[in-house]
């Protein structure tokens, strides 16, 4: 058998063109021949506008330039997220991509806090954090220099229009060499002996053969589960939110440098501020809210006009049985799905493509590479998946039906471990593969008002005094950084990222 | 909690050798006034502790430097001596190979190294600064530019134990460790915990936590419902040589029909360690029997086994250093907060027993390339356990170089690399990208690579010179 030659991606949203941008860079002057096959007819998802910092890396992989990618698709500056009504109603605390303050001797910085509440500290964790301190006044810069220091030590991210970026990959894919086709496929051909699918058929008649199909049709596996009958594992026992409603509106007020995600009775909302309009979105469980209600909570709490028409979207939580089986690798929602609650679907992506790429067949399909992509992808979403579910589980509300299920939930273990551990004396378990480090979780617990009673005994080796006040000129330093920090709109134009667009304006406007 | 609630928490430490005195000096380090260490020991000097062996990795610096005992003192004081790591000679199914510390491996054009060797169907060594340099008897310290080669040279020590214990002895003298030198004769428990410690002066000492630094006796730990499992038991013994001047920096060890023999050049001694089955019978008269193995929980009730009362591994590599750093790092971190202590049992043994297995898969790879020898020692160490996390390991990097790894275990990917590679494993195939790069521009890099590391080495100095002249430095600083 002759090399693998033949790639064939099936569909064209994100995670389509995400694939076929990587592919076709890394395997360039290559004897492979990269097809996508996606229609205008299907809309793409395009949920999922939000990101996370390793986003950097994949442009920086690609070679793609920062500003240029930042005009083509909207985005703006993602310091962290901001969660509002979580632990309790009225609540809000920003989970920032980067450490609190400055760890000391090894010691983390959040142990020194949690003994300075002993010395009536009152100052929040978060005031020792300069990526919090500057989303809150709406601020941004680019860390510079030595990344150990106060206003560097911290990652951003980008809020853009998926379906714009889905677009500018598509011109670099092109330009690589990844040839598009149009069309619906109408057929799946599977090999008779192997199992393995053999071609795709479109509506034209036009066939298309390949040796490796990488699955990205979305919710549908049209490959992955259509074709192959792959399985589902089922998670919606822990994330039972099933259905969403998306719709984008004008923006308002000032250009936020965050993604907020606002706790409702029956689910949550989104709002992600791009650079010509907002991104609004309702996840909710159709159990206890019904779809009209659903639409109009989110309908009604818009800022500004909505641009479009509500789409609503249909889903389960929980991911492919296998993430590559035979000759399909499923990315993007033909994956899995997990709420979108900390930005993590396009990072899933992502990860499935890296992996894919250092995986990527030689002669032939193995079982070796196969089983290696589902244990990393499958360790991948259950690490998110316990995340996720931390936010639905560290609250005090019991205002309606769906809180009170999550407070009456038995937890997976390795859940509750990190809780118990966390709760008895500030203990994050730690893990080195997995996308949420411990500051995270520090973020996400202490900011859902689970307080550990406790904290590591070795801080107690310092002085009170000169413990608080090093604390306290960390805060300092820490505010004296952010009042330097120019807004984010000054810094796009700055930095030459500005898209110069108009803001999009609903009809009539 | 801690050094709000006034009157101090007792720790107890029971052991005065290495183990014993490293947990007790870290901890009255680590810990406020909130909390007194007391250590108490056996009289005497501690028995030869042969199981730790001679190597330490270059995680062992920064440790040490944090319980107060620096690189200066270790080569002043001790005859401490540097490490690349160890060579294995003779070794059944490949030969042998340089098993050397370094930094993470560079890469040509974004594609990891190992990729264009196995493409190139070229050794690994001559690309390892650490290694050639090992093989040719020099030493120096790595600069801190990233940029030059011999950055990647990473090190640790060749070490004698019983040295190490000694200059600690002198820093717990000094500290506010307070010290009980008299026998046990009781361990009292209540409730299962360990409430009273009697000892045959007559005193009776109570704590909140105790630590088992005992050693095989286990003494506290087994009172406290401690299980220890037996792997394998081994036989082993010491035999220490006096030299003019250190041998190269590294140790080795060299295999034969019997077992193996480890050798570290300290600077004015040669100290051998024999290992064989443990029914072998002529060997050194002072030879004992070992038995591998751990406790299935390290952390019972509120006592807390560390060092080989809590798992003995064999000398092969420098795991059971490696071990004992770790089970004090890990203590360190989880210093009961509270009375109850169960979410810091509970994490202390799920990271204990990672950690051994974690060991234990990198010293089986070492022997899966054993091909059924009859001899005893080498049938007993290749029977070790199937293991699916060491299958996926091996069979990955077979095929294409893919290194599988775990959360936070002991030896690195580097290390892997160089343990596969030096057994004899070549992946089938490599990572396709390399395909993209023509084989001459790789070639060339790679001829670069080693032709750069061999004249970094040729301007190196001998092992034995760079130590003298380090010791010399050292000695004007402490007089400046």
């Amino acid at each position: 058998m002759g090399r693998i030659s033949r790639i064939c991606i099936l569909g064209g949203g994100t995670a389509g063109w995400m694939s076929a941008a990587a592919l076709s860079r890394k395997f360039k002057g290559l004897d492979l021949e990269i097809t996508l096959v996606e229609s205008d007819q299907i809309g793409t998802v395009g949920v999922g506008e939000a990101t996370l910092p390793h986003i950097r890396l994949f442009n920086q992989a690609l070679g793609i330039d920062e500003q240029n990618f930042m005009k083509s698709t909207e985005a703006t500056f993602k310091l962290g997220i901001q969660f509002c009504d979580w632990g309790r109603l009225g609540d809000h605390y920003i989970h920032p991509f980067g450490d609190y303050g400055l760890p000391l001797d090894d010691l983390d910085f959040h142990q020194f806090w949690l003994r300075s509440r002993q010395g009536g500290n009152k100052v929040r964790l978060s005031d020792y954090s300069y990526p919090v301190l500057a989303a809150e006044k709406g601020r941004f810069r680019i860390p510079e220099g030595d990344v150990n220091t106060i206003g560097s030590n911290f990652g951003y991210a980008y809020q853009f229009d998926a379906s714009l970026y889905a677009r500018f990959l598509r011109s670099y894919s092109e330009e690589n060499g990844t040839r598009r086709v149009e069309g619906r496929v109408n057929d799946v051909e599977l090999d008779g002996e192997t199992g393995a699918v053999r071609s795709v058929t479109l509506e034209s008649g036009a066939k298309i053969e390949a040796d490796l199909f990488v699955d990205c049709s979305g919710f549908r596996g049209l490959l992955i589960e259509q074709a192959l009958e792959t399985g589902y594992e089922d998670w919606s026992h822990w994330l039972p939110c099933n259905r969403a409603i998306a719709v984008p509106c004008e923006s308002r007020g000032e250009l936020l440098p965050y993604t907020r995600a606002t706790a409702r009775t029956a689910g949550w909302q989104w709002r992600i501020p791009l650079q010509h309009r907002t991104g609004n979105g309702h996840v909710y469980w159709n159990e206890f809210i019904s779809d009209d209600e659903a639409t109009s909570q989110l309908m009604s709490s818009l800022e500004g006009p909505s641009l479009a028409d509500p789409k609503q979207l249909f889903f389960k939580t929980g991911r492919r049985k296998k993430f590559w089986n035979r000759n399909v690798v499923s990315i993007g929602l033909s994956a899995g799905f997990l709420e979108p609650l900390e930005s993590t679907s396009i990072h899933l992506i992502q990860e499935g493509i890296t992996a894919l790429v250092e995986l990527f067949p030689i002669d032939a399909i193995e079982a070796q590479d196969i089983a290696e992509y589902n244990d990393r992808m499958a360790l991948n979403f259950e690490r998110v998946r316990d995340f996720l579910l931390l936010h639905y589980v560290a609250t005090q509300r019991d205002d309606s039906e769906m809180w009170r299920y999550f407070r009456s939930m038995e937890l997976p273990d390795s859940l509750q471990e990190k809780i118990s551990a966390w709760t008895a004396r500030g203990y994050v378990l730690k893990y080195e593969f997995g996308t949420f480090l411990p500051p995270s979780w520090v973020a996400v617990m202490l900011g859902q008002n689970l307080v550990p009673e406790s904290h590591d005994p070795r801080v107690d080796r310092y002085d009170m005094t000169t413990m608080m006040e090093r604390l306290e000129r960390i805060r300092m330093e820490t505010a004296q950084a952010v009042a330097a920090t120019p807004s984010q709109a000054e810094f796009l134009q700055q930095y030459g990222a500005a898209s110069g667009s108009r803001p999009v304006l609903a009809a009539g406007h | 909690m801690g050094a709000s609630t006034g009157k101090p928490r007792p720790i107890v430490v029971s052991g005065g050798g290495l183990a014993g005195n490293l947990a007790a000096i870290s901890l009255a380090n680590s810990l406020g006034q909130g909390f007194e260490i007391i250590q108490i020991m056996e009289p005497g000097a501690p028995p030869e502790d042969l199981v730790y062996g001679h190597a330490a990795d270059p995680e062992i610096y920064n440790f040490l430097r944090r319980a107060g005992l620096g690189e200066p003192a270790l080569i002043l004081a001790t005859g401490t001596s540097f490490s690349y790591g160890t060579e294995y000679r003779h070794w059944p199914g490949s030969g042998g190979w340089m098993q050397c510390h370094h930094a993470p491996f560079p890469t040509i054009a974004g594609i990891p190294l190992r990729h264009h060797i196995t493409r190139a169907g070229l050794a690994l060594e001559p690309f390892l600064i650490s290694a050639q340099a090992a093989r040719a008897g020099r030493f120096a310290h790595p600069p801190s530019d990233p940029d030059n080669d011999l950055s990647g040279a990473e090190y640790g020590y060749q070490f004698d134990p019983a040295e190490w214990t000694a200059q600690l002895d002198q820093l717990v003298a000094g500290s506010r460790v307070r010290r009980i030198t008299s026998p046990i004769v009781e361990v009292a428990i209540e409730d299962g915990l360990v409430s009273a410690i009697q000892l045959e002066n007559g005193q009776t000492v109570t704590a909140d936590l105790f630590i088992d630094a005992n050693g095989p006796s286990r003494r506290i730990i087994e009172a406290a419902g401690g299980r220890f499992r037996t792997e394998r038991t081994i036989r082993a013994g010491l035999s220490v040589r006096e030299t003019q001047q250190p041998g190269p920096p590294c140790l080795t060890i060299e295999a034969d029909a019997a077992g193996w023999t480890s050798k570290a050049h300290l600077q004015t001694a040669e100290r051998m360690i024999r290992v064989g089955a443990d029914d072998a019978g002529a060997e050194a008269p002072s030879a004992v029997s070992i038995a591998l193995g751990e406790l299935s929980e390290a952390w019972v009730g509120n006592c807390v086994a560390i060092g080989h009362a809590a798992s003995v591994i064999e000398p092969l590599t420098p795991a059971p250093m490696i071990m004992l750093r770790r089970d004090i790092e890990r203590l360190l971190e989880l210093v009961p907060a509270s009375a109850g202590m169960t979410v810091e049992r509970r994490e202390f043994n799920r990271r204990f027993l990672e950690d051994v297995e974690h060991i234990r898969i990198f010293h089986d790879a070492l022997f899966l390339s054993v091909s059924a020898p009859e001899e005893p020692y080498w049938q007993a160490a290749a029977a070790s356990t199937e293991n699916a996390k060491l299958q996926r390991k091996i069979s990955q990097f077979g095929n294409r170089g893919i290194l599988t790894s775990y959360d936070l275990e002991p030896f690195n990917e580097e290390d892997w690399t160089i343990a596969h590679m030096g057994l004899g494993r070549r992946p089938e195939h490599y990572d396709r990208q390399i395909d993209g790069l023509a084989a001459a521009e790789s070639d060339q890099a790679l001829a670069r690579m080693k032709q750069s590391i061999r004249q970094l080495v040729s301007k190196m100095p001998p092992h034995n010179v760079y130590l003298n002249r380090f010791k010399q430095y050292l000695r004007r600083q402490n007089h400046a």
